[in-house]
C-alpha cells in the first residue's frame, strides 16, 4: 500500500510535492550562479539589470585565475593517475590476498575517506613545513593522492570481487603468463571500476579545498584556493562566472559517466 | 587421470603459497604512503596537544575549561544536530518517493541530486552568500510578500551556516535511504493494509521502523561529517560564530598553537571515531543494507 505509488492516493501528491520542492531547493542554487554570472550588476542584483559577458572577460584576462586552474589540473591528472596505478596494485592484493589482519588493513586504507579532512590538513601542514614541502607541486600531490586512494581502492576492490577469477585462470591454463592474463583478461573486465576510480580521483583533488589552503603558498595556489581567498575579501561576480565554469565542467563528466556507463553495459 | 589431478593440486600449491606472500606486499606501497603521510603526521599533531607548550594536560584544561571554546564546541553539536534533523525529515519523505515513484521522473531527480553532490562546494557555497545576504534573493521575495518588513539576518550567523549545510547534506541522506527503502518487500505493507492497518499506522508502526536502520546510519553520517566541516561554516558563518574545525584551524593558522591546534584536533577525532563506532556496533554494514 504505502510502497505501490498507484494506491497511495492523496499521499502521492505530497510525497511528490516534497519532492519536487527539494530538487527545486538543490537545483535553484546552481542555476541562480549561472544566471548570475552574465548579469551585468557587480552587487548581484537578482533579476540582473542586463547581461554582459565581462565577469568573464575579467576572469580569462587575470593571470592569476588561469594560473590556479593550470595548477589545479596538473594536479588533478597526476593524482589520477599514481591513485588508480596504486590502487589497482592495492586491490589485487586485497582481494586476492588471505593474509592476516586483511580486513584491518582494508580498514585503515579507507579511513582517510571519514576522517575529518581539517585534522589531516593541519598534520600534513605541520609535517611538511618539518621537511619543506609546503607550497610545492610535490606537496599537494601527496596530500590529494592520500585522500583520493581510498575512493580507488574503494571502487576497484568492488570491481574486483564481483569478477570470476577462474576467467584469468583460465587465460593461465591456455598459456598466457600470470601478468598478461592480467592485463588482457581481468583489466578490461574491471574497467568499469578502474573508470570510477579514475573520475573520483579527479574530482577529489580538482575539488578538494581544505588541504589546499594550506598547503597553498602565494606562487603557487590551486583554482579552489584562489576562490576561497577571493570570497574571503568580497562576493564579486568574477566568481560566479569561475562557478559556472566548474559548474560547466561537472556536467560534461556525469555526460561523460553515463555514456561510457551505457557504452559499458552493451 | 588420477595422476594429474595430484600433480596440479601439488603444483598449485606452493604457487599458491608463494602468491600469499606476494599479494601482501602488493599492498605495501600504498601502505607505506599512508603511514609516512597520514598516520605519522595526525600522531605528531596529536601527540603536540600534550607535550607543547609544556608537558601535560594543560592545553585539554584549557580547551574544556573556558566560555569562549565551549561556546565553539556548542555551536558545532547545534548546526550538526539541526542539520541532521533536518536533512531526515526532508530526506525521508524524498527517498520514500523516490523509491517508488516512475521512473522516468525518478532518474531526473537523480540526476539533480547527483548535479547538485558534484558541484564544487565553493560554487555552491557562494550561491548561499550571494542569496542570503541582506539584499539578496530570499530577503526581497519574503519582503515582496509582505511577510517581513527588515532583511533578516540570514548570513555571517548559524542560521545561515545550518542552511548552507542542510543543502550540502541532504544527498548524502537521501541516497542511503532510497537504498534501503527499495529493498522493503512492499508485500509486507500489504499485509498490514489486509490485518487493517490504515495509512497512518502502516507508516508508524511498519514503514518508519523497517527504514529505521537506513535512517539511524544515514542521520550518523552526516552529523559525524558536519561536526567536522570546515569551509561552508568558515565562509556562512563568519568570524563570531566559529565551528571546531575552523578553531583548529585557526590554532594552527593564525595563532600558531600547535598544542591547543592538536587538543582540539584530538576532541574532533574521538568524537567522531566514537560515532563511527556506535554505528559499526550497531548498524553494523551487513546488518544495514538488508531490514
Amino acid at each position: 500500500m504505502l510502497l505501490n505509488f498507484d494506491r497511495l492516493g492523496w499521499w502521492k501528491l505530497v510525497l511528490i510535492g516534497i519532492t519536487l520542492l527539494t530538487a527545486a531547493f538543490l537545483l535553484l542554487p546552481i542555476l541562480f550562479i549561472a544566471a548570475l554570472s552574465f548579469g551585468s550588476s557587480q552587487w548581484l542584483i537578482f533579476p540582473p539589470p542586463g547581461w554582459t559577458l565581462k565577469w568573464y572577460q575579467e576572469l580569462l584576462a587575470d593571470p592569476r585565475w588561469l594560473a590556479s586552474a593550470w595548477t589545479s589540473f596538473q594536479i588533478a591528472i597526476i593524482v589520477t593517475v599514481l591513485s588508480v596505478l596504486l590502487g589497482l596494485v592495492t586491490s589485487f592484493g586485497l582481494t586476492r590476498g588471505r593474509f592476516m589482519f586483511r580486513e584491518a588493513l582494508k580498514a585503515l586504507f579507507l579511513t582517510p575517506m571519514i576522517l575529518p579532512v581539517v585534522v589531516l590538513a593541519v598534520a600534513l601542514y605541520a609535517f611538511f613545513l618539518q621537511i619543506g614541502l609546503n607550497g610545492t607541486l610535490t606537496g599537494f600531490v601527496i596530500s590529494h593522492l592520500v585522500l583520493a586512494l581510498p575512493f580507488s581502492i574503494l571502487s576497484i576492490t568492488n570491481a574486483l570481487e564481483g569478477f570470476d577469477k577462474s576467467i584469468e585462470d583460465a587465460a593461465v591454463l591456455c598459456g598466457a603468463s600470470p601478468l598478461e592474463a592480467k592485463i588482457r583478461v581481468t583489466l578490461p573486465a574491471i574497467s568499469h571500476g578502474i573508470f570510477s576510480a579514475a573520475i573520483f580521483s579527479f574530482l577529489t583533488s580538482w575539488d578538494e579545498v581544505v588541504v589546499a589552503i594550506f598547503m597553498a603558498s602565494p606562487t603557487l595556489q590551486t583554482l579552489p584556493v584562489k576562490v576561497w581567498a577571493t570570497l574571503r575579501q568580497d562576493l564579486t561576480p568574477v566568481v560566479a562566472a569561475a562557478s559556472t565554469l566548474l559548474i560547466l565542467l561537472t556536467v560534461l563528466l556525469m555526460v561523460l559517466v553515463a555514456l561510457v556507463r551505457k557504452g559499458l553495459k552493451s | 587421470m588420477l595422476s594429474r589431478t595430484d600433480a596440479r593440486a601439488e603444483g598449485s600449491k606452493i604457487p599458491a603459497h608463494r602468491l600469499r606472500l606476494t599479494d601482501f606486499d602488493l599492498t605495501l606501497p600504498a601502505l607505506g604512503l599512508l603511514v609516512l603521510f597520514f598516520v605519522v603526521p595526525v600522531v605528531i599533531l596529536l601527540a603536540r596537544s600534550v607535550t607543547e607548550p609544556a608537558p601535560g594536560l594543560g592545553n585539554y584544561a584549557e580547551l574544556l575549561g573556558s566560555s569562549t571554546y565551549l561556546r565553539i564546541f556548542a555551536n558545532t553539536f547545534i548546526v550538526s544536530g539541526l542539520v541532521t534533523v533536518v536533512s531526515l525529515l526532508i530526506g525521508f519523505p524524498v527517498a520514500w518517493a523516490l523509491a517508488i515513484m516512475p521512473s522516468r521522473l525518478a532518474s531526473v531527480v537523480f540526476a539533480i541530486l547527483l548535479l547538485s553532490m558534484w558541484t564544487n562546494l565553493l560554487a555552491r557555497t557562494y550561491a548561499w552568500m550571494v542569496l542570503l545576504q541582506r539584499t539578496g534573493v530570499i530577503n526581497k521575495l519574503l519582503i515582496g510578500m509582505g511577510l517581513i518588513d527588515k532583511p533578516l539576518p540570514l548570513v555571517n550567523n548559524l542560521t545561515g551556516v545550518t542552511i548552507g549545510m542542510t543543502y550540502i547534506m541532504l544527498p548524502f541522506i537521501i541516497l542511503p535511504l532510497y537504498g534501503v527503502i527499495r529493498k522493503i518487500d512492499p508485500a509486507i505493507l500489504q499485509a498490514a493494509a489486509l490485518c487493517g492497518a490504515n495509512r497512518w499506522q502502516a507508516l508508524v508502526r511498519v514503514l518508519l521502523p523497517l527504514a529505521m536502520p537506513g535512517m539511524a546510519a544515514g542521520a550518523l553520517m552526516v552529523f559525524v561529517m558536519s561536526l567536522g566541516y570546515f569551509v561552508t561554516p568558515a565562509l556562512l558563518g563568519g568570524t563570531a560564530n566559529m565551528m571546531l574545525a575552523e578553531l583548529i584551524a585557526q590554532f594552527v593558522q593564525s595563532l600558531v598553537n600547535w598544542g591547543m591546534g592538536g587538543a582540539a584536533a584530538l576532541v574532533l577525532l574521538v568524537v567522531t571515531l566514537a560515532l563511527y563506532a556506535v554505528q559499526l556496533r550497531f548498524f553494523g554494514t551487513d546488518r544495514m543494507g538488508g531490514r
